[in-house]
């Protein structure tokens, strides 16, 4: 167990599970990543796509069905947990029903061999940054979730690892604490000054938090990228999927120049740019409905539609446009639009993302 | 309190408790009325004023060790299995293809009746029994072995009968405990040993004290063994065997029922001696999780 390291090494981390009819499958799929020191990693997919696998792999709580973990030169795959020292919050907290939250938090320090006088002092400064000063001598039957959540966030910290993995640690906070409780993770690890890997299904924290994201789906990786990478130029249809990219259709792909695509299909013509190669005679686009602006001229890369839906959000309002050929787009626009409008909408081409169709 | 707030958001009679008649007139017929019966018996001796019964009990030479012997015999038995069957529900607790085989050997016992071990036991720990002539044969021991008809007998025929419950017991408790508190426990750097002090022990520890006193009331109350296996007249002569003789050699019911409730008493003073100490430990729900 070292705190001095440059960089924690994954080479194709693989993990198999017993899935329906005894027939294995990858929950994790060879997952190769490096992660240096001081690097915020965001783990991004949809539920049920290997996130916490991968990071119960890592604490070694799962053992590895193939590949390799390195700490610098040292090899940690084949240590059991407690000799990895990583610091872990867990899905579901795993706090200790029996100690007080104090002890709680003090666990790994206990287990280092501490002394209650070095104890105390780590273990108030910690409740402290978590905002649970005053709960110390509590159960934690005897607080809320989000309380609860915290206790596991100081424990995991407190240790002061080299690594902090956290498995949606905030999942269970209000919409103000969530954000307050963000700022507060990014501003302990920039004091940690080590890494952390940090799982969630909520693409919103990933961009505000990481450095880097990993976007994975069915096990396997995606797309490895800095946030305005994953959010601008999501590697395939699936990342643009998850990325928000709500509108994804079915196009005919009439001519290529370059890297711009022209498609048509269902009275829809758009021109757009490939993000993979395109070989085929049909490709997908795919944009957000933010790209859109209500109430363009009549021109290239433009759609009329009826307005069948209004989903009113504040600033703005969530449209659904129906083309004359049945087409739903998912549009952005001004809240004084009413259900029954009809309107023109346009895309910059550039913000047309082209990919092979899935 | 009569008149306490919820008593006007609470309906005046919840009907769910009646589902709790049959098992009220159950315990009363069955329990209460000849425990309360035995009671009134025991201070209308034969002879003499009111206390005689237990002044007798406790002045005769042949009837107040009895409660040492049966202590004697019971607590260590009891010890035995509770603490035995602590590392190996332990050792099971997760599943594994073997854990199934083993649980239902440590269990069969309890498929068989107390009379059938005893005979199991004279037959395989008796001076003529296999075991004797296996020790005899490899020449480990040329000795007698002397481990039916005495005190080892019925500690041994104990521990076979008592084990199962106390193993079953203690397993169910051990795997209501979420194991990810354990892994949590480990990335914060606690080996097996600590994962087991410091998550599971403390949790257990409730479970445990129960564990110890229904163990402990079974082996107390013990007769069948302690007549077929041990030394009735002398070293095993266990207060039952006292009780027994009182009601069925000498007819004295109301004696007999004196031995009854001396024998519950002690068995009530260690019961809540273990179940006070249960105080001390956290007591709740065993899971780290939300809600
Ligand atoms: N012990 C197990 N045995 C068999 N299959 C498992 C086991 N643990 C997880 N899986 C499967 O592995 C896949 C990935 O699970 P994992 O818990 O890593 O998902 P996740 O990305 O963390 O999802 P969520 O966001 O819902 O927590 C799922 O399909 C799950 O059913
Ligand atoms: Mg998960």
């Amino acid at each position: 167990m070292k705190h001095d390291f440059s960089e924690l090494k994954l080479d194709r981390v693989t993990r198999r599970f017993a899935g329906a009819g005894g027939k294995a499958f990858n929950a994790l799929d060879e997952l190769s990543l490096t992660v240096k020191r001081g690097e915020f990693i965001a783990l991004l997919g949809p539920s049920g796509c290997g996130k916490s696998t991968a990071l119960n792999c890592i604490a070694g709580l799962l053992g590895l069905s193939g590949g390799s973990i390195w700490l610098d030169d040292e090899r940690l795959d084949t240590l059991p947990p407690e000799q990895r020292g990583f610091g872990m919050v867990f899905q579901n907290y795993a706090l200790f029903p029996h100690m007080s939250v104090e002890r709680n938090v003090g666990f790994g320090l206990r287990m280092r061999g501490a002394s209650t006088a070095a104890i105390a002092p780590k273990v108030e400064r910690a409740l402290a940054m978590v905002q649970l000063a005053g709960q110390a001598h509590k159960l934690p039957g005897q607080l809320s979730g989000g309380q609860q959540q915290r206790v596991a966030i100081a424990r995991a910290i407190v240790i002061e690892p080299p690594l902090v993995l956290m498995d949606e640690p905030l999942s269970n906070l209000d919409a103000k604490l969530r954000i307050e409780t963000r700022a507060e993770i990014r501003r302990i690890h920039r004091e940690l000054d080590r890494a952390t890997i940090y799982v969630t299904h909520d693409q919103d924290e990933a961009l505000s938090l990481a450095d880097r994201i990993v976007v994975m789906k069915d096990g396997a990786v995606q797309q490895i990228a800095a946030p305005p990478e994953v959010y601008g130029q999501p590697a395939n249809l699936a990342v643009a999927r998850f990325m928000g990219y709500r509108n994804v259709l079915d196009l005919e792909v009439s001519g290529r120049d370059g890297g711009e695509v022209s498609l048509s299909g269902g009275g829809i013509a758009l021109r757009g740019v490939a993000m993979q190669p395109i070989e085929g005679r049909r490709a997908a686009v795919a944009i957000r409905p933010e790209e859109f602006t209500v109430g363009a001229p009549e021109g290239a890369n433009t759609i009329a539609g009826r307005v069948d839906n209004v989903e009113y959000s504040g600033r703005d309002a969530l449209l659904d446009l129906v083309t004359a050929s049945g087409t739903v787009l998912h549009v952005r626009g001004p809240v004084s639009i009413r259900r029954g409008d009809e309107v023109r909408v346009h895309v910059p081409p550039e913000r047309v993302l082209v990919y092979r169709p899935d | 309190m009569a008149a306490s707030a919820d008593t006007y958001a609470r309906p005046a009679f919840d009907r769910t408790l009646l589902l709790v008649v049959p098992a009220a007139v159950f315990m009363l017929l069955l329990f209460v009325y000849p425990f309360l019966y035995g009671l009134q018996l025991s201070f209308r001796p034969k002879e003499g004023g009111l206390l005689w019964n237990y002044i007798h009990f406790f002045t005769t030479d042949n009837l107040w060790p009895t409660i040492g012997i049966t202590l004697k015999l019971a607590l260590p038995a009891t010890l035995i299995n509770v603490g035995l069957a602590l590392p190996i529900a332990y050792k099971m607790r997760v599943k594994t293809r073997y854990q199934r085989v083993v649980t239902t050997l440590l269990v069969v016992p309890i498929t068989l009746g107390t009379v059938l071990i005893a005979e199991g036991m004279l037959l395989y720990f008796g001076p003529k029994g296999w075991l004797s002539h296996f020790l005899q044969l490899i020449h480990l021991y040329d000795g007698p072995i002397r481990l039916t008809h005495n005190y080892w007998g019925v500690l041994i025929s104990l521990v076979i009968s008592g084990f199962p419950f106390a193993f079953l017991l203690i397993l169910s408790y051990i795997t209501g405990i979420d194991p990810v508190l354990a892994r949590a426990a480990a990335t914060l750097g606690a080996g097996p040993g600590a994962q087991f002090r410091h998550i599971y022990l403390p949790l257990l520890a409730p479970g445990l004290a129960m564990c110890f006193c229904l163990a402990f009331v079974q082996a107390f109350s013990v007769f069948p063994s302690a007549v077929l296996l041990g030394a009735p007249a002398g070293p095993t002569r266990v207060i039952s065997i006292a009780a027994y003789e009182a009601a069925f050699e000498q007819y004295d019911y109301s004696l007999a029922s004196a031995i009854a409730m001396v024998m519950g008493f002690v068995q009530l003073v260690i019961v809540a001696a273990v179940l006070g100490m249960r105080r001390v430990f956290y007591r709740g729900p065993v899971s780290g999780g939300k809600g």
